[in-house]
């Protein structure tokens, strides 16, 4: 790495004295002396690089395969948009759009909205961090293991049907994972008691973030319970909710690893949503250019759905 | 006498809601102590009457490959994210500190990256992969996890260095040290903490990914933990009792769990200040 150095290179880097005319941004002081290095291109390079052949490439080439029918095995053929028109009537893809949605619903309305409604419920409790351990306990488990572990509890004479007849409870023969789209709606509660942990952290750190004076200045004019938290403290959370909203829209979007875990999409692809039907039709079906127009779908559908919400929390923002 | 009566009603709702939430995390754990032998569906909410979790977590180990995976995936998760919070350190560094020419243009290329879905890459990367070598390689794995976790530490770092004094730098140039020195011997200690916590979070997220474990690997001695684990509910290790399922889950979440609980203190200010 000597080739960075511009001056005479100095072993140590402690109590030299300043060199000659080494004055303030000398770039006309010494000769050749460059206060920032000449070799700044070097520094960046490598994030530029990892990022440019790993991400962008391969993003491109799948915007290319997607127009084209490939198998893996010979050169991919263009075929211009029949792997789109093949999208608009594939019945497969319909379940996997709808399933997709109720993810992205079920992502905002459970694990959102209740993580919303504990945050708000134990912020300012005395202890309200012994209220809140249950509910973090399950975050740091992965998607693949909550996979795992509810496969097994929801299995058909899995914990969960003995428990209901245990208790006397209506359900106790059903097949949670049998049929859609109530497989689906049984992995997003799953998925809801892992994730309510991390919203319900970033709420709370929102809420304590918020500032005191408007809330007393409310309480003060009769504000209380539902009025307060409607007209005082949601609006003070908008930079927190803009984030939390954000990041379940697109998780809910992208669900993968819990939906492969426990059906692998199934049974007969009834449980698919968009990311499993895409890893399906390149890696189980072979259809690479297929595949490849199913993830373009997705992107496009997640890209509209950021620019969507991001420009209504930005728009709102400004004064009316 | 409203508002005590109405902080009773909350802590109430509080703890049903809590106790719900807290069965299934019961139901796991005891259902992971209990011998394999024991175990009895409609029997599952009894608490153990003795303790099996390490024979079964004995006999995952033999039935599973989770000895080998997990050395693999101890192997990405703490290269890979070393990697990436480098060259996000040294790209931080050129923008913020050395003043890059359209620093803020090379910032956007890099932390765009976010942006492209994983979907987008399993495609090109399993061909471009098996035509050089790198399928069902450690490399190969090690090489795309860190890509992955380059913008993300290219953000934490550039809002790091921009709080950092100039006159450390200019003061330091003048005496006659090297960027790189600069950089290697003041600008990365300085920011430690920083690094620290990008670190833990991007090895959270290698340890628990399954996509690209299962794209771009298939034998037991690269496959990533989890791609292996995922098996378990499928025919693979069809029959696998379900204590020792279990029990196989718990161990393999637990260093996240504890790391994850250890450092949310750190998490919760980090995330604070990412709000800019």
């Amino acid at each position: 790495m000597t080739s960075h150095k511009a001056t005479a290179s100095r072993p140590k880097l402690t109590v030299v004295p300043p060199q000659g005319n080494g004055r303030r941004h000398a770039r006309g002081g010494r000769a050749g002396f460059a206060l920032h290095g000449r070799f700044r291109h070097v520094y960046i390079s490598p994030a530029v690089l990892f990022v440019a052949v790993l991400l962008y490439l391969p993003f491109l080439w799948t915007a290319y395969l997607s127009f084209t029918s490939y198998d893996g095995l010979a050169s991919p053929e263009f075929t211009g948009l029949d792997n789109y028109r093949r999208l608009l009537e594939d019945d497969a893809l319909l379940t996997s759009i709808r399933n997709t949605l109720l993810w992205v619903v079920g992502t905002v309305v459970l694990p959102v909205g209740l993580g919303l409604l504990v945050a708000v419920l134990s912020y300012d409790l005395k202890g309200g961090s012994w209220f809140r351990l249950p509910f973090l306990l399950p975050y740091a488990m992965s998607g693949a293991g909550l996979g795992v572990i509810w496969g097994f509890i929801l299995q058909p004479d899995g914990m969960a049907n003995q428990i209901l007849s245990l208790f006397g409870m209506p359900g106790a023969d059903t097949a949670f994972l049998q049929d859609g789209p109530g497989n689906t709606i049984a992995m997003i509660i799953v998925w809801a008691w892992q994730q309510l942990g991390v919203n319900m952290l970033l709420f709370v750190v929102g809420l304590q973030s918020i500032p005191r004076a408007p809330i007393e200045a409310a309480r003060i004019d009769g504000a209380s319970g539902w009025s307060m938290f409607r007209h005082v403290i949601w609006p003070l959370m908008r930079p927190i909710t803009t984030v939390v909203f954000g990041l379940a829209l697109v998780a809910g979007l992208k669900n993968f690893d819990i939906v492969w875990v426990m059906t692998q999409g199934g049974p007969g692809r009834s449980s698919e949503t968009l990311a499993v039907t895409m890893y399906r039709d390149v890696f189980v079906a072979n259809e690479y250019g297929y595949g490849s127009a199913v993830a373009v779908l997705l992107t496009t559908i997640t890209g509209l759905a950021s620019y969507v919400y991001l420009r209504r929390q930005v728009g709102r923002e400004e004064p009316r | 006498m409203s508002r005590s009566l109405s902080t009773n009603v909350r802590r109430a709702v509080l703890v049903v809601f809590g106790l719900a939430w807290l069965f299934p995390t019961y139901l796991i754990i005891a259902n992971a102590v209990r011998p394999a032998g024991d175990y009895d569906p409609s029997d599952a909410v009894k608490p153990p009457s003795s303790i099996g979790l390490f024979d079964n977590i004995a006999e995952a180990w033999d039935r599973t490959a989770i000895g080998d995976t997990l050395l693999s995936t101890l192997l990405y998760s703490v290269v890979s994210p070393a990697l990436a919070v480098l060259m996000g350190a040294l790209a931080g560094y050129a923008i913020v500190v050395l003043r890059l020419k359209h620093g803020f243009a090379w910032f956007v290329t890099i932390f765009a990256g976010t942006v492209v879905p994983f979907q987008m890459l399993l495609v090109p990367l399993f061909v471009g992969y098996s035509k050089v070598t790198l399928y069902d390689n450690h490399v190969g794995l090690i090489i795309i996890y860190s890509a992955i976790n380059v913008p993300l530490a290219a953000l934490v770092m550039r809002n790091f260095f921009g709080n950092v004094a100039v006159s450390i730098f200019e003061a330091a140039r003048l005496d006659g040290a090297s960027t790189f020195r600069i950089f290697w011997r003041i600008y990365l200690p300085l920011s430690a903490a920083a690094l620290a916590a990008v670190f833990i979070l991007e090895f959270t997220f290698v340890w628990n990914d399954l996509l690209f474990g299962l794209t771009l690997s298939q034998s037991q001695t690269v496959r990533p933990v989890w791609a292996e684990l995922s098996a378990l509910t499928t025919d693979v290790y069809a029959g696998t009792p379900v204590p020792i399922a279990l029990a196989a889950g718990l161990v393999v979440s637990l260093p996240t769990v504890v790391l994850f609980l250890a450092t949310q203190r750190l998490f919760t200010r980090g995330l604070t200040l990412a709000q800019f």
